[in-house]
């Protein structure tokens, strides 16, 4: 170091740096710094001379280190470097001064800026004696490259870089390539048809066997460097296989329609779909946003929205089809289920839900009165072991379809002599007729299930019993009944009776006796069925509830109902004492009530009101208030635990009790719940059994169980293109038909009717179709080579590439920002996408340009710049809006008999053939207006009648405001980064200009490469720019790849950590801090090494080590210190 | 005459080393206060090298490093952060005032930021005054 001498060398620059720095005057200061053994000013360093002036002290004076005071290092370090390299001395012997950049260009103080070169000399000076040689070593680097986007540019790149045979990795998120272009009609200023140019590309990326193309794909995280980077990508599914051959019969059975993003929104497509005709690859693709809730609310995981779209499409057979493969139980669901997909259903937000119950019933009697049979599912191969299930009820009886579809040997054991549990003995038939319960019974029973009646468990069998018969494993679906009994006086008089051994004693025709006068106790759905029930066998009924209205736990329209069949409530009234004589029942003694504060369970709690007692005279008083599981004979029989209103305990995941060959779900689990959550229990038991039976483990359920945090309304929204709630039609519930009052209060008939057709269809016709895909599985039906796979799931693949191209493109202006122009708000108002689909013969409008309302229009106007060249948007100019513009008038000229006004600020026709272009528009006869355009209005008074909009605007050739009545106006919205550029851009570690564009290493010298070495850019990703240059800078960027490709290996930065082991004291606070995991600790010598193929040098783990003993080559601290040294010494 | 601070910047080469080329590039005028050190990433600016330059008579230190995120080094910017806060309070200690010491986010697109990071950075230390008194204590606190 002390023997190092010094070359200093102070380019003017030309002017650049000697109009403001005094170089002469530098040069002779740097001449009086230590160890300094020349120092020259020179009009150009970085010239062949300047150069060699450098190379020729080297060899004559013997300089062993070198300092150049120029530009920044960015831009010719390499260059002196080199220069150095060539004259014998290793170029990391020389430092650069940045007295450009960071000096003369920034200062107007000759003195000041003097001064401050000075001390940028002699702090590089001072630090480069202190350098040492490095040497620049080479990694290999992986052929394989990957580009993002595959739009024009990811397309042409992928065609370049194909050439070299390696591996090209084309990641796409669309669910095809082709980009922006594939959706334009004709391209500026030639006017060639996009597709026609475009499709041709598309196809042979497809067909080049080295290009991996991977759609509806997306990178998530990157990781290693230049040459051998491994790039994370999720694949979504797709959810269809690769046997599609795109025939197209699935979009026809498709009951969803959805506006097509590619026609942007202008036009529809079904929800399994191929973006347009020319789609690479050539295949369908089912787009599935958020499940729909009213699925997620199901415990069954019935496809609502499925059969909802199906019966919207007068599908009512497919309908039917769909309930029944799932649902076992479905004309009951269609009655009585409390229907929780409609508690969830988004079209609540906008009015009232969807009445997905009633759709329900309606396919299914569709199906009956019409004599479609409904298959079952099919049944799996046989299984021998044999199952038992006791109780019939919703749980039992859906296990036991659910295990005989899978093969098992189902017996069901009910104790009463009416199968269906509390589906036939605790609902009234005016609820649930009994064919129907029948009917579907004998379905199940077709599979093969046994129904054995009036054996009770804990008598005729018990586990023992059970297991010593042959039976492998036993589902407890005891349900629930019992009174709690209350402390009332006179509960023992003969004439009281619980609710649901009323109405068991009613379904099942045991108790015949003339009822008299009744009161009925309660306000659930025991109560009002138990108080219809009555009504319906000839008696004057009263319902007595101690609360309001309000806090009755029954459905609203079940209590309307009681009440306009006859039912007297009497709300806040409780009862006291039942009073008799001779054992018999004669009144019920009641207190008036008053609602106090809330309760444990958030209910207000009723008080009685003192004084306020009366008596009902009465015959029989039915106490409905509340049901426990009869658990007795289990308790007795299996030693199971029982706590509060879990009778039995289970595993509320398995279902599985603590005899791992006993399962229990529904009620008797649970606690009272309701029909559908038993039913869910039922198939979550049944999938557990099946698991335990073939010894897997009771784990990755597919079955379904509702968890209320799935549900939380702001996690579900209607698909992406569903109006906002605000903005959607009002459309009114169906009502539900339904008999008279007087006459269905005379027998025991339904009450609703059911749906109409025409009302079925106008009801489904309701539903937003939230997830876009419903599920019915049409798609599937009909798919013949069955490609069709709802089950796909997302991929998720680490791919090692040497290099990376993002061509990721742009998106447009959102033209609503820019209020004024009407978008959004005034039905012909277009921006320039949506317009090329309007006039692309493969649109939406089959290249016809009309009016919302299905008019030519009369004349059109065309504003530029809109978001683009404005202080309250973008500052910069969107670069192809004036030649679209001109293409659109050109278009529309040639296709229609409508004036085009083009209102411009400047007419840019800079490229090849573009001032041609303007010319002949011209000529032909475009209207050109230089302004911008101030506002879009609705046209009024006499201007109205000569268009319906009227744009205003500033003429300023002429000096005149001018108004100009058109039926339609195109808006050329800026382009602009992509939404997500700022994820890509951390991903990458690449930059953005402050436009947000990804920033080009230099704006002018290096536009394909990012700071980021084997990160590069191409196309609009980078900044505005037509096809040709796209396609021109794709072409370098891959050039630039093929490049790297050819040589082969990675120069390898010798700026790297090293750990000098004598110093280390094994302390380990660097092997965390590496962002690289680059440090890793020996053993066996009790120090931490750094790993050089992973360090990346940036000087973290330096700059902690206590000891001092990790050394950052090129940024030692002596070398620091020592710039710190001369920095400060002027 | 008015005092004319020296202040030293320790500017990270991805973002801030770039972006103050880019206000050279762009001709965006700045205080000529500031001599800058060019480092890989501000994670490499060791304390003492904070110190030193205290002690060697800079009035004011920079360190400006890429935005929080946006690292290129994934988290040298961090370390950078945590590193900054202690030594403000070592500096107080030795009764410097901590706003002699300013770290800053500048992206390699943000030469007008780094104008203005100079400038009002070259105010705030020329309103301080000369940094005198402070520099034996923290010469101590250095070795």
């Amino acid at each position: 170091m002390s023997d190092a001498k010094i070359g200093v060398y102070v380019c003017h620059c030309g002017t650049n740096i000697a109009a403001t720095v005094d170089v002469a005057a530098v040069a002779r200061f740097a001449a009086t710094r230590p160890r300094v053994a020349v120092a020259r000013d020179y009009k150009f360093m970085c010239s062949q001379p300047g150069q060699e002036r450098i190379q020729k002290d080297i060899a004559r004076l013997g300089l062993t280190r070198v300092v150049v005071a120029a530009c920044s290092p960015q831009m010719h370090e390499l260059t002196f470097r080199t220069a150095c390299q060539e004259a014998g001395l290793n170029g990391y012997l020389c430092q650069i001064a940045n007295i450009r950049e960071h000096c003369s260009w920034i200062h107007a103080d000759r003195e000041a800026a003097t001064a401050k070169a000075k001390a940028l000399v002699a702090a590089a000076a001072s630090r480069v004696a202190h350098h040492v040689p490095l040497e620049v070593t080479y990694a290999p680097l992986n052929p394989a490259t990957m580009i993002v986007g595959a739009g024009i540019a990811g397309i042409q790149a992928a065609l370049e870089l194909a050439e070299t045979g390696r591996d090209v990795y084309l990641v796409e998120r669309d669910s095809t390539i082709g980009g922006k272009m594939a959706k334009l009609d004709k391209t500026f200023p030639t006017l060639d048809c996009s597709a026609c140019i475009l499709t041709p590309k598309m196809v042979s990326v497809s067909h080049r066997k080295n290009v991996h193309l991977l759609t509806l794909a997306e990178v998530e995280r990157v990781s290693g460097t230049f040459g051998a980077f491994t790039v994370r990508v999720r694949r979504r599914a797709r959810y269809v296989t690769d046997a599609c051959t795109a025939c197209g019969a699935c979009a026809k059975v498709c009951p969803v329609t959805v506006p097509s993003p590619f026609d942007e929104l202008l036009g529809e497509r079904t929800a399994i779909h191929k973006a347009f005709a020319q789609a690479v690859p050539n295949a369908y693709v089912i787009e599935k946003q958020e499940r729909p809730p009213c699925m997620e609310a199901c415990p069954l995981h019935q496809e609502a929205a499925g059969y909802v779209a199906l019966i919207g499409k007068r599908k009512f057979k497919e309908a039917a089809r769909l309930i029944r493969q799932r649902n076992p139980l479905a004309s009951v669901c269609g009655r009585v289920c409390y229907h929780p997909c409609e508690d969830e259903c988004n079209r609540g937000l906008v009015e009232q839900p969807v009445a997905i119950q009633h759709l329900k019933r309606f396919a299914l009697d569709w199906a009956r009165a019409h004599g479609v049979t409904l298959a079952p599912p099919p049944v799996a191969a046989r299984r021998e072991e044999r199952v038992a299930i006791i109780g019939s009820g919703p749980a039992g009886l859906v296990a036991a379809n659910d295990l005989a579809l899978k093969g098992y040997q189902v017996t069901v054991f009910e104790q009463w002599a009416q199968l269906g549990g509390l589906l036939a003995t605790g609902i009234p038939a005016f609820r649930l007729p009994r064919e129907l319960l029948e009917e579907e019974i004998a379905w199940i029973r077709a599979l093969g299930v046994r129904l054995e009646t009036g054996v009770r468990f804990g008598e005729q069998i018990t586990l023992e019993t059970l297991r010593r018969d042959g039976f492998r494993a036993v589902f407890l679906a005891t349900g629930r009944r019992d009174l709690v009994r209350h402390d009332l006086p006179g509960l023992e008089l003969a004439g009281v009776i619980s609710g649901s051994e009323f109405l068991r004693n009613v379904n099942l025709g045991t108790d015949p006796h003339p009822l008299g006068r009744v009161v009925v106790v309660g306000g659930g759905t025991t109560a009002v069925d138990a108080a219809r029930a009555a009504l319906r066998l000839g008696s004057p009924v009263t319902l007595l509830y101690r609360r309001t209205r309000a806090e009755m736990p029954a459905m609203r329209g079940e209590v309307d109902d009681a009440v306009a069949e006859g039912v007297a409530v009497r709300y806040l009234t409780s009862p006291v004492e039942v009073l008799g004589a001779a054992g018999r029942v004669t009144g019920l003694r009641c207190v008036a009530m008053r609602l106090a504060g809330p309760d444990a369970s958030g209910r207000r709690r009723p008080m009685p009101v003192p004084g306020s007692e009366q008596t009902i005279p009465c015959d029989l008083v039915v106490m409905a208030v509340s049901q426990r599981a009869d658990v007795a004979s289990l308790v007795e029989d299996g030693g199971f635990a029982r706590t509060g209103w879990r009778p039995v305990a289970a595993d509320p995941e398995t279902t599985q009790t603590a005899q791992p060959d006993v399962f229990a779900g529904g009620d008797v689990v649970a606690g009272p719940s309701t029909v559908v959550a038993a039913m869910g229990y039922g198939r979550r038991a049944a999938e557990a059994m099946d698991k335990y039976l073939s010894g897997r483990p009771l784990t990755d359920f597919t079955t379904h169980l509702v968890r209320p945090r799935n549900l939380a309304r702001e996690n579900f929204r209607p698909h992406s293109y569903a109006p906002r709630y605000a903005d959607t039609p009002r459309a009114p519930r169906e009502p539900m038909p339904r008999r008279e009052a007087r006459e269905r209060a005379a027998d025991f008939g339904e009450v609703g009717t059911g749906y109409t057709e025409e009302q079925a269809v106008r009801e489904a016709q309701r539903c937003l179709h939230c997830g876009v895909c419903v599920e019915c599985r049409e798609c599937e039906r009909v798919c013949e080579p069955e490609a069709v796979a709802h089950a796909m799931t997302d991929v998720v693949e680490d791919i090692p590439v040497g290099q990376v191209l993002l061509a990721t493109g742009y998106q447009l202006f959102d033209a609503r920002r820019a209020g004024q122009y009407g978008y959004g708000r005034l039905p012909d108002v277009y921006q320039g996408l949506e317009f090329e689909r309007m006039i692309s013969s493969a649109g939406p409008t089959a290249g016809r340009v009309l009016t919302r309302s299905g008019r030519p229009p009369r004349a059109i106007a065309i504003l530029h710049c809109v978001g683009s060249r404005d202080e309250n948007y973008h500052r910069y100019c969107s670069r192809v809006c004036c030649m679209y513009a001109l293409k659109f008038a050109h278009l529309v000229k040639d296709r229609t008999d409508a004036e085009v006004y083009q209102f411009y600020i400047d007419m840019r026709a800079y490229g090849k053939g573009f001032e041609e272009f303007y010319g002949r528009v011209l000529e032909e006869g475009a209207n050109v207006i230089r302004g911008k355009a101030a506002e879009v209005v609705a046209a009024r008074g006499p201007l109205a009648e000569y268009g319906a909009l009227v744009v205003r605007c500033e003429d300023t050739l002429i000096g005149a405001f001018r108004e100009v009545p058109v039926d339609m106006v195109v808006l050329c919205a800026a382009m602009e980064p992509q939404a997500d550029a700022e994820r890509l851009k951390r991903i990458f570690t690449i930059s953005q200009s402050p436009d947000g564009f990804f920033l080009e290493r230099h704006p002018k010298l290096d536009p394909t490469a990012t700071f980021t070495d084997g990160i590069y850019i191409a196309g609009c990703c980078q900044g505005p720019k037509d096809i040709p240059d796209t396609v021109a800078q794709a072409s370098g960027a891959a050039a630039r790849m093929m490049g790297m490709i050819a040589r082969g290996q990675v120069a390898m930065d010798p700026v790297r950590a090293s750990i000098v082991a004598e110093r280390c004291s094994g302390c380990r606070i660097c092997n965390n801090l590496c962002p690289y995991a680059a440090i890793a600790f020996d053993e066996a010598r009790r120090v931490s090494v750094v790993e050089q193929a992973l360090c990346k040098g940036c000087g973290t783990c330096v700059a902690a080590c206590p000891a001092g003993a990790i050394e950052g080559a090129g940024f030692t601290d002596e070398q620091i210190f020592a710039e710190l040294e001369g920095l400060l010494a002027v | 005459m008015t005092f004319e601070p020296r202040i030293v910047g320790f500017l990270c080469n991805w973002c801030s080393y770039s972006g103050a080329d880019l206000a050279g590039v762009s001709r965006i005028p700045s205080a000529p206060n500031l001599r800058a050190i060019r480092v890989m990433c501000t994670g490499r600016v060791d304390p003492t090298f904070v110190l030193r330059a205290f002690e060697l008579g800079a009035d004011g230190v920079l360190i400006s490093g890429c935005h929080p995120g946006d690292c290129h080094y994934a988290e040298g910017n961090y370390k950078a952060m945590r590193r900054v806060a202690l030594l403000q309070a070592v500096l107080k200690g030795a009764g410097v005032d901590p706003a002699r010491l300013r770290i800053e986010w500048v992206s390699a697109s943000e030469g007008e930021k780094f104008a203005r990071v100079v400038n009002e950075f070259t105010a705030r230390v020329r309103a301080l005054g000369p940094l005198k008194a402070a520099a034996e204590p923290v010469a101590a606190a250095a070795d």
